[in-house]
């Protein structure tokens, strides 16, 4: 079938019938809409790329206004923001700066509104708003709210626009907005269920009325959704200017071409820089909460999650992601749907596919395959109540391994500089209680959002200056998150050697240190957006030693005053891992310097208390021995690293020079220590096949393995028999083995 | 579309090219001959004649040998087989999954659960180089990291096939099928 086939009329048709024709136009063209040919951009290619840039433009001004308005310490501060246009049929076209995986979930909300037969009842008219924040509608976690409008030149539906604030408490079992502890959806907060909020540009009054009984910190709540209706109608009155000067037959073409243009994108990007073949990585994250405060009986136990990634890549560069072995959905606000993984690979896609034309278009470019029912990718099949309250949190580690399998494929093509060895976590820090104003508060810190960049092929990453859920890291500033929260910064410290130990280093993480003041009272909730702390990551690149695990700290009841009364030292940075600053400077009735996360303070914290929040850097790559001697002594002049890690895992023989107040490596005393060093590794490890014959032994009698594992095998084998087939002919185990 | 010297690639290689003009490259469409450039560098640094068909990770690369076999094979010479089996399968490991183990890497608030994880290191017999590192728990089979459809790639992606084709398929269940019948 080719474009000359006469394509429905928009006018006429119904949205609905439109979705179907475009499924059919893509199936039976491999073209989105059937767009064999982008006869705007061929006819006149300055003016479409003129068009996008105007585009993409009214989304950015879109946020500045949006964000603006709101008044939230997350979208102000933190920008977890993000607006769009959309076609009438809901595919994103062009979107603002932000995260990046929320055009995915935009559209598929607008998908769902026009499935269920919006434009009958209750009919789609100038001036409505349409909202969801419910996951068995489209949602990703319920604090995210998506907010649409539809776009009317004359009487005639041309586009949407959208927009979505991550709120700072919509009303979850406990305060916050990073629901891992919530047992199921009935915790999941005030849900908006693909319902007109508004109509003639207003909010319908009903609406701040639920707001205001159901979430703990309303103003800011409403706040949001002033920004996130401001927004868009700033996209609005600015396309319907656009129109007016492009025309609107134009404008309706173009849109389409830029959404098929941005399939293309992503699909030359991974034929230019890949190789086809097929792609596999493990990778686990920990969520272990047996002994610690929670919310429901079951909740008392310790969990590993199972997140395998395989990718295909085909001869026309089509890409096949799927999540077969996904362990079981967990009674934890960790659960989240297919659509939402979908969106989340946009996100993965506009870091390490394609940075131009980011909009529906890559989604055509690949396929998910469905992830296993019952798993915490796809858990309503099984359990309908599945919360879903953080549920960006094992999808973004998922996401992390794309990020390596991509990097691997680009270095075999010669391209190592799109080489990312794999993200950082995101270790959340969330306040509640009353604040320095007298007030309620009840928010997230945008501490997370600046972790280490990955290493490169060829380089050590940046520190502090990436975040694998959006491309604009940011951490905010400690002066105004002192506003927000009844906190003061003792420090905000580069962490020495928390990006991993390779040929290039990750970039490094830091260390928030906080001192309570100015509060009666608050919790401090160490929360999991996508953290390890049992385990590590099963990174480390070519030979690298992936990072550390997350842990936390914290000292309540403390004798800081007296230290500060006296001018005496503070506690500024975490120190020696093995005898932390913490424990050496503060008394305190509670004082805890490794604690497992994620956590909440069992204690309400006061005046004085100290709080350590780390954040993590990203993965390192190659050999740690094959690392420049002189960027050794480079990090331990800056205090990057540690004389320990420099001796013992990079084998370079320092110096320090106390006038000079610098390292330096000795070159041919490195080489030698580095051969011993490989001579040695050579005489400990054994050949694989002897290690598999012990080791297949040892997996039959589940020897020394912990109960967590126990059980994330038994459900990754049953809910994916071929995963579970695989692992027993691997292990070489009787047919009927089950863990 | 840009083009560049083979020189210059070679500095980006090396991590010897200013930052900036490294993130002129990034910003800029990819240069077609890239993977010629690459593999022409490459071939110039190892001592043995076997050409490279795909450079798989910064020391391990698959070889063409005589009668249509492609092998993996370290920058030192070191052969892991038949590419289409794990490589892994033929490397040297060493499991570190006690805190004593743990200890000369991670210490302190910095060591993972030793009941929850085993650290894997993979090296090469001949040299010594670090090849992989994993950190799984027990029960989980080493990643076949990436199993390259070579001929496709060859063939339809460059338009330069290799003389013989071989089957794409996974023939790494059949290795251990070996053993274990051996065993």
């Amino acid at each position: 079938m080719t474009t000359e086939a006469a394509p429905p009329t928009e006018k006429a048709t119904p949205i609905k019938d439109l979705l179907a024709t475009n499924d059919d136009l893509l199936k039976e063209t491999g073209y989105l809409f059937g767009l064999k040919d982008l006869k705007r951009k061929q006819d006149d290619p300055g003016g479409y790329e003129a068009v996008w840039q105007i585009l993409l433009n009214i989304c950015n001004t879109a946020w500045d206004v949006g964000c603006r308005v709101s008044s939230s310490a997350i979208a102000v501060e933190g920008g977890d923001a993000l607006w769009a246009l959309h076609l009438p049929t809901g595919e994103a076209v062009a979107v603002s700066r932000g995260i990046t995986a929320h055009p995915g979930l935009l559209s598929h909300f607008l998908r769902q509104l026009i499935e269920a037969g919006y434009e009958d009842n209750p009919g789609i008219s100038p001036g409505d708003i349409f909202e969801n924040n419910d996951p068995h509608y489209g949602g990703i976690h319920p604090v995210d709210f998506d907010t649409t409008i539809p776009i009317f030149y004359g009487d005639e539906l041309v586009a949407w626009a959208s927009g979505v604030t991550h709120v700072m408490d919509s009303g979850y079992i406990l305060p916050g907005s990073i629901g891992f502890m919530n047992p199921d959806s009935f915790a999941d907060g005030m849900p908006v269920t693909m319902e007109r909020i508004g109509q003639n540009d207003q909010l319908h009054p009903w609406y701040e009325k639920r707001v205001t009984s159901r979430t703990r910190v309303p103003e800011f709540v409403m706040g949001d959704a002033r920004g996130r209706l401001a927004g868009c109608l700033t996209i609005r009155n600015k396309v319907v200017e656009a129109i007016d000067k492009y025309g609107v037959d134009y404008f309706k073409d173009v849109m389409k071409e830029y959404v098929e243009d941005g399939r293309r994108y992503a699909v030359t990007r991974v034929k230019n820089q890949a190789i086809p073949g097929r792609l596999r990585k493990s990778n686990f994250k920990d969520l272990a909460m047996k002994g610690k405060r929670v919310i429901m009986p079951n909740q008392d136990i310790d969990l590993l999650f199972n997140l395998p990634l395989e990718i295909n890549i085909d001869k026309d560069a089509h890409v096949t992601f799927s999540l077969s072995g996904a362990s079981s959905w967990v009674p934890f606000g960790q659960n989240i749907t297919p659509p939402a993984v979908k969106s989340a690979l946009l996100n993965a896609y506009s870091h390490m596919v394609g940075f131009d034309m980011t909009n529906w278009g890559p989604a055509a470019a690949w396929t998910l395959e469905d992830p296993p029912a019952g798993s915490w990718a796809n858990p309503y099949p099984v359990n309908y109540f599945a919360s879903a309250g953080v549920a960006w949190a094992p999808a973004v580690m998922w996401m992390s391994s794309l990020y390596e399998s991509f990097g691997r494929a680009y270095f075999m093509r010669g391209y190592i500089e799109e080489v990312a060895a794999g993200a950082a976590t995101t270790l959340t820090a969330e306040f509640s209680g009353v604040g320095q104003y007298g007030t309620y508060v009840a928010g997230l810190s945008l501490e997370q959002a600046s972790n280490g960049a990955p290493a490169r092929g060829m380089a050590d990453g940046e520190n502090s200056a990436w975040c694998i859920y959006t491309p604009n890291a940011d951490f905010g500033n400690a002066e105004v998150t002192e506003l927000w929260y009844p906190i003061v910064y003792l420090g905000r410290n580069v962490q020495p050697d928390s990006g991993g130990y390779g040929t290039f280093r990750g970039g490094l993480g830091h260390t928030a240190v906080w001192m309570v003041k100015n509060t009666p009272g608050i919790e401090y909730q160490c929360g999991c957006a996508g953290m390890r702390s049992k385990v590590l990551a099963n990174h480390g690149m070519y030979g690298a030693y992936p990072v550390w695990p997350d842990r936390g700290s914290y000292a309540h009841g403390t004798n800081l005053k007296e230290l500060i009364d006296n001018q005496q030292p503070l506690v500024h940075e975490r120190g020696d891992p093995e005898d932390p600053i913490m424990a050496n400077i503060l008394t305190a009735n509670v004082l805890e310097t490794n604690i497992i996360t994620p956590f909440i303070t069992p204690e309400q914290l006061q005046e004085y208390d100290v709080i350590m929040h780390p954040i993590s850097g990203a993965q390192a790559l190659g050999d740690p021995l094959e690392r420049d001697p002189e960027e050794v002594a480079w990090d331990l002049t800056k205090g990057w690293t540690r004389e320990r890690i420099a001796s013992d895992v990079h084998g370079v023989v320092v110096s320090y020079d106390e006038a000079e107040k610098e390292w330096s490596a000795d070159a041919a005393a490195t080489e030698t220590k580095r051969n011993e060093m490989r001579d040695a590794r050579k005489k400990r490890s054994v050949p694989f096949k002897e290690w598999w014959a012990q080791e297949r032994e040892r997996v039959q009698a589940k020897e020394n393995m912990d109960p967590a594992i126990i059980n994330m095998w038994q459900g990754s084998m049953e809910l994916s028999p071929g995963y579970g087939a695989e692992l027993r002919a691997f292990w070489n185990l009787p047919e009927d083995f089950t863990f | 579309m840009p083009e560049y010297d083979i020189g210059e690639i070679e500095k980006l290689i090396d991590g010897e090219l200013p930052w900036p003009r490294v993130q002129e490259i990034m910003k800029d469409a990819k240069d077609a001959g890239r993977f010629e450039m690459w593999v022409k560098i490459l071939q110039g640094r190892v001592a043995w004649a076997e050409p490279i068909l795909l450079p798989l990770t910064p020391s391990l690369f698959i070889v063409q040998k005589d009668g249509n076999n492609r092998v993996v094979k370290c920058k030192c010479g070191q052969e892991f087989g038949d590419y289409r089996v794990n490589w892994k399968l033929s490397a040297s490991i060493y499991v570190r999954d006690s805190e004593e183990d743990f200890k000369e890497v991670y210490r302190g608030s910095e060591q993972p659960d030793p009941s929850w994880t085993q650290i894997r290191e993979y090296s090469c017999p001949g040299c010594g180089v670090m090849l992989e590192i994993e950190a799984v728990p027990r029960g989980t089979p080493p990643d076949f990291d990436f199993l390259p459809d070579l001929d496709t790639f060859y063939s339809e992606w460059l338009g330069k096939p290799l003389p013989e084709k071989v089957e794409f398929t996974d023939k790494t269940l059949d290795t251990v099928k070996e053993w274990s019948t051996s065993s």
